[in-house]
């Protein structure tokens, strides 16, 4: 249908040249088809797959720390609660309003001049990648900055977790606390799945449950644009979070704050677990702290350098244990037949040996002392005698192993430490001295170099109720499914020692023994409840030459005495730094605590019932 | 003389004309939202507006008799040149290139756009006025001038790529024209050896395995004098020798010598009157590796040919490509508005635009081959080489194998000045169909 005839004289050579045209416009066209067959169908895939790379931000999002609760479950000793956190989108803030935005939000937030600017600087202006201004923002603030976000644009908040701890004081050695992950940390740790700027426990149930407690984070891809701006958040790249698991205590609630209260702000420690499975029922170690604080500036510092050293755990750290010792000294005198218990000893008030005099604690004497008797009244005269000539040091250090001391009993909290029992060869070692049989009259009232901690002498209590038994003592009760609070493991109890070497009429001599402390011993006007028998061992140590007037006080018991039922059986130890000299603390105050347990009393209701505490104190 | 009736326009052009515009506006809304479906600008309602100011003018030129303007097309020509010298003065930088006269706050225009026009019709007047003295040297370097005046006033803008575009309009025009192949070759090859002169230092930069001792000539300036006497003496000898022994030997000589010299002469106006900045020297090279600078303007094409890959075959669904929604590529309205569509209609988008480019410049060569009108030959054929150029190097440039020269895509593009431009080109177009058969 092309014209012939045309006017045009070079009209041929011009259709020529056309044609030409049109092949060049068809060889690019084809170029171009070509060009983007290659992109879009022989390399689309991998384009694709590019694209999500680079587009795709995984984000983290953040799990649930596990709740710690109590044995009976019901209310959480530990909580995560939502704070606020105001942020500021730069690339949002209007350009020219960007100053006054500032100013207004640091007036808001009462913060210093020029303070948002320090942290925005200009090349910032055009991201959308929330600065973070200010934490820990109350409710109130965020709901009025949400009431008048018109005034504010550009700013917003997200809601973070923070770990609130619902029970401190006595609960703070026993739940711990949680803190960012550190250098040293991290490098133990990395292959765990733990990274740069997450939290973990630091001490406490908190750090030796963290792998429970701290689940673990999910991630979900979201689609950023190029100024890092969210747009939409795919769910079908979404790993969920793994809420952190619940963990159930052995603790007692009610008991904690019993010994808590009982303890009041006297330096010690008291122990409560059930010897029949090793459940701790209340660990109580004074001075505390408080965990919620941790976020204050200077707390730590401050708690650091406090000379009573409220971060340690005295449940678990050592003392001297005293003539609590004497039970061990007891098992090991009927099992070696060192002495007929019927033998005697005259205690005058104090023996003369190497070139001193040992005292007793009665400084007129107790006159002739048999086994029985001198266990009830604690005679350290008796004690030393026997120990020094009939026992030798090497058969008390078998018997204080045999009731697993200087060993860890390994409680399932961090910081234990594992005592200490002094033999011969590791004075002769170390101090490079020669053991002297003063050494061993030291040792046998559980003197010198001897350390235990009140963990430990719980256990030497609980294998003299068991009849030869240790289980080993545990915080966690069980862990829970977050979600529907089924549980998931339970502990199960352990035995942690057996002896073969004691028999059990031994124990039995031991518990009529400590029964009889209560009766007619060194606590018989100290413990007076009438709520339930029981045995007990007192203890007294000397601190030093510094405070001569001072002793720790040592109360180790159990409950019911001659129980038919060995699940109603609770050992109770207290210790109470500095109690000036000759007052029974440790005693009076277990008296308090039996009472509280076996009538399930508060320590209100206990004093209410018998009278101040203080006044049997003599305070 | 007998008149189509209104069905006797070119239906093919018109047909394919508005679909590109309606696809345009459909990807610049697309463009101007995010993946949430939030309105960033409202740059498709203008759009919506630049057409249906657009309309009107198409219909003018389609029946407005284009023979009128081979009378006016001196004045149309001097005004264009007068307007690109105000808007030199008193224009408005935009990305680096001072290129817009603005009237008000919403009017602006680039005249660089409009004058390509202007050029086309005055050089198709020149053109068919002179006939076949365009086989002449000195009447084929005046056609060049004409072409050249309007190019010179974009380049110093400086706007590379709008500049362009003057070449190969010119080079059509001629080519149809019957201007002498020699001549035309000429032009090409000087062209080519002046842009690689100029740019070989350039690329040395970025690609440093071209620092060979030979392209030295081209970077040191004592090699480059010594060369270029040589080449001279060359040139002179050979000027000599054809001028006594009439030997095609020597002219031949003579004729690349002497468009080495002119190449030479270019890359040194280029380099020190224009003074081109490294940035735009960057942005004409950085195709040939875009990770010499991923961050920068390596930038534009990594994403721009990742968002055409992963369109695959049927694309990820009309506002729904997670680069472009992203807003990820820069100029997704206008430069590389063509990657969206890639990207959300796959191939199947992205060939279709292609066909419909095809379309349009198929029909405007048989318009022009079956006009017996040459002032209609060389208009049509202007604007085929415009089109056809606009086309390959916007589409190119998009996928990676163009420079970046920041042209748009006529009719889908955001911005007035080159719709309309495209507008008077196809009214132009559907008017010589209109009137063939004088």
């Amino acid at each position: 249908m092309f014209t012939e005839g045309s006017s045009s004289s070079n009209s041929n050579e011009f259709r020529t040249r056309i044609k030409s045209l049109a092949v060049l416009i068809f060889i690019f066209f084809f170029i171009l088809t070509f060009a983007l067959f290659n992109l879009q169908i022989i390399r689309g895939r991998e384009y694709l797959k590019k694209v999500k790379t680079e587009v795709g931000r995984k984000r983290t999002i953040l799990t649930q720390r596990g709740e710690i609760y109590d044995r009976n479950y019901d209310v959480p000793l530990v909580i995560n609660i939502e704070t606020y956190t105001i942020a500021i989108i730069p690339g949002a803030v209007p350009e020219i309003e960007i100053e006054d935005i500032f100013n207004r939000l640091e007036d808001f937030l009462k913060l210093k001049r020029g303070y948002i600017k320090d942290k925005i600087p200009k090349s910032y202006y055009h991201l959308y990648q929330p600065v973070e201004i200010k934490t820990d923002v109350s409710f109130e603030t965020i709901s009025y900055l949400a009431e008048h976000i018109d005034e504010f644009p550009g700013v917003t908040w997200t809601t973070s977790l923070k770990r609130t701890y619902l029970e401190t004081a006595s609960f703070s050695h026993i739940l711990g606390y949680i803190g960012d992950i550190d250098m040293k940390e991290l490098q133990i740790l990395a292959n765990e799945g733990y990274e740069a700027g997450m939290q973990l426990g630091k001490t406490g149930i908190e750090k030796q449950y963290d792998r429970i407690l701290r689940g673990k984070d999910g991630k979900i891809l979201r689609i950023v644009d190029v100024r890092e701006k969210q747009i939409t958040e795919q769910i079908e790249d979404e790993i969920p979070p793994e809420l952190g698991e619940h963990v159930v205590l052995t603790i007692d609630k009610k008991i904690q704050k019993l010994c808590q209260d009982t303890l009041g702000t006297h330096k010690g420690a008291v122990i409560v677990l059930k010897p029949h499975t090793g459940e701790v029922l209340a660990m109580v170690s004074y001075p505390y702290f408080d965990q919620n604080l941790f976020y204050t500036k200077n707390y730590y510092n401050n708690l650091r350098v406090n000379p009573d050293r409220p971060l340690i755990n005295r449940t678990i750290h050592e003392y001297m244990p005293a003539s609590v010792f004497k039970i061990i000294m007891t098992a090991a005198i009927l099992e070696e037949n060192a002495i007929h218990p019927s033998n005697t000893v005259y205690c005058s008030g104090r023996i003369y040996y190497g070139d001193r005099y040992f005292h007793c604690w009665l400084r007129s004497g107790h006159g002739a002392m048999n086994l029985f008797n001198g266990f009830t009244n604690s005679c350290n005269i008796y004690f030393m005698t026997v120990g020094r000539d009939y026992l030798g040091v090497d058969k008390i250090v078998k018997y204080a192993r045999e009731f697993n001391l200087g060993k860890l009993t390994g409680i399932d909290i961090p910081g234990e430490l594992e005592g200490f029992i002094p033999t011969p060869e590791w004075k002769e070692d170390r101090e490079n001295m020669i053991w002297l049989p003063g050494d061993t009259m030291n040792l046998s009232i559980g003197q010198g170099y001897i350390q235990a901690t009140p963990l430990q002498m719980a256990n030497v209590i609980a294998m003299v109720v068991n009849n030869g038994t240790i289980y080993k003592p545990f915080l966690l009760k069980e862990t829970r499914d977050p979600h529907t609070g089924d549980i998931i493991s339970r502990t199960s109890p352990e035995v942690l020692q057996k002896t073969t070497v004691i028999k059990p009429s031994t124990f039995e001599y031991i518990q009529r023994a400590m029964r009889n402390v209560v009766e007619n011993g060194t606590a018989r006007y100290a413990v007076y409840t009438k709520s339930v028998k029981i045995a007990g061992k007192t203890g007294t140590s000397q601190i030093g030459p510094h405070a001569e007037d001072r002793t720790n006080e040592w109360f180790a018991a159990y409950a019911p005495y001659n129980a038919a039922d060995p699940e109603q059986q609770v050992v109770v130890v207290v210790i109470v730094e500095y109690v000036p000299k000759g007052e029974w603390w440790a005693a009076i105050m277990s008296n308090y605590i039996f009472h509280g347990i076996f009538t399930q009393k508060s320590y209100k209701e206990v004093a209410m019932e018998f009278g101040s505490l203080h006044r049997d104190l003599g305070e | 003389m007998r008149r189509g009736s209104f069905f006797n326009i070119d239906i093919y052009i018109l047909i394919s004309t508005i679909i590109l515009l309606f696809i345009g506006v459909l990807f610049i809304f697309s463009s101007n939202t995010s993946v949430v479906n939030v309105l960033n600008t409202s740059e498709y309602i203008k759009q919506i507006v630049w057409i249906l100011i657009g309309i009107p003018i198409l219909i003018f030129f389609s029946l407005y008799n284009y023979q009128y303007f081979k009378n006016i097309a001196h004045f149309i020509y001097i005004a264009a040149i007068i307007l690109l010298i105000v808007t030199r003065i008193f224009g408005e930088e935009v990305n680096g290139a001072i290129s817009w006269l603005r009237f008000g706050s919403f009017i602006g225009i680039q005249i660089s756009e409009f004058s390509k026009i202007a050029v086309i019709l005055f050089f198709s007047a020149y053109l068919s006025i002179i006939g076949q003295k365009i086989r002449q040297l000195p009447y084929f370097l005046l056609g060049f001038l004409i072409c050249l005046v309007p190019m010179m006033l974009v380049i110093i803008q400086p706007d590379l790529g709008t500049a362009a575009v003057y070449i190969p309009i010119f080079l059509a025009m001629a080519w149809a024209s019957g201007a002498k192949k020699k001549h035309i070759v000429f032009i090409v090859l000087a062209g080519f050896f002046m842009i690689s002169i100029f740019i070989i230092p350039h690329l040395q930069q970025y690609f440093p395995s071209l620092r060979t001792p030979l392209l030295q000539i081209f970077t040191e300036s004592g090699y480059t004098l010594a060369f270029t006497g040589i080449i001279s003496l060359i040139v002179v000898i050979s000027a000599v020798g054809y001028y006594f022994l009439k030997t095609h030997y020597f002219y031949w000589i003579y004729y690349s010598g002497f468009m080495f010299i002119t190449a030479s002469l270019g890359a040194l106006v280029m380099q020190h009157i224009i003074k081109l900045r490294e940035k735009q020297i960057k942005r004409l090279i950085i195709f040939l590796d875009p990770q010499i600078d991923p961050k920068g303007d390596g930038w534009n094409i990594i994403e721009s040919v990742m968002a055409i890959g992963s369109g695959g075959f049927t694309g990820k669904g009309f506002r729904m490509g997670i680069l472009s929604q992203s807003q990820y590529i820069p100029q997704q309205s206008t430069d590389f508005i063509y990657s969206i569509i890639s990207e959300e209609w796959g191939f199947v988008g992205g060939l279709f635009i292609l066909i419909l480019f095809l379309v349009i410049l198929t029909r405007a060569i048989k318009i022009i081959y079956n006009s017996r009108d040459s002032y209609a030959h060389y208009i049509g054929v202007g604007i085929i080489g415009m089109i056809f150029f606009h086309v390959v190097i916007n589409i190119g440039m998009t996928m990676g194998i163009m420079p970046i020269t920041g042209i748009p895509l006529f009719f889908i593009s955001y911005g007035g000045s080159s719709l309309i431009t495209g507008l008077i080109a196809i009214g132009i177009l559907i008017n010589i169909h209109y009137r063939r058969y004088y």
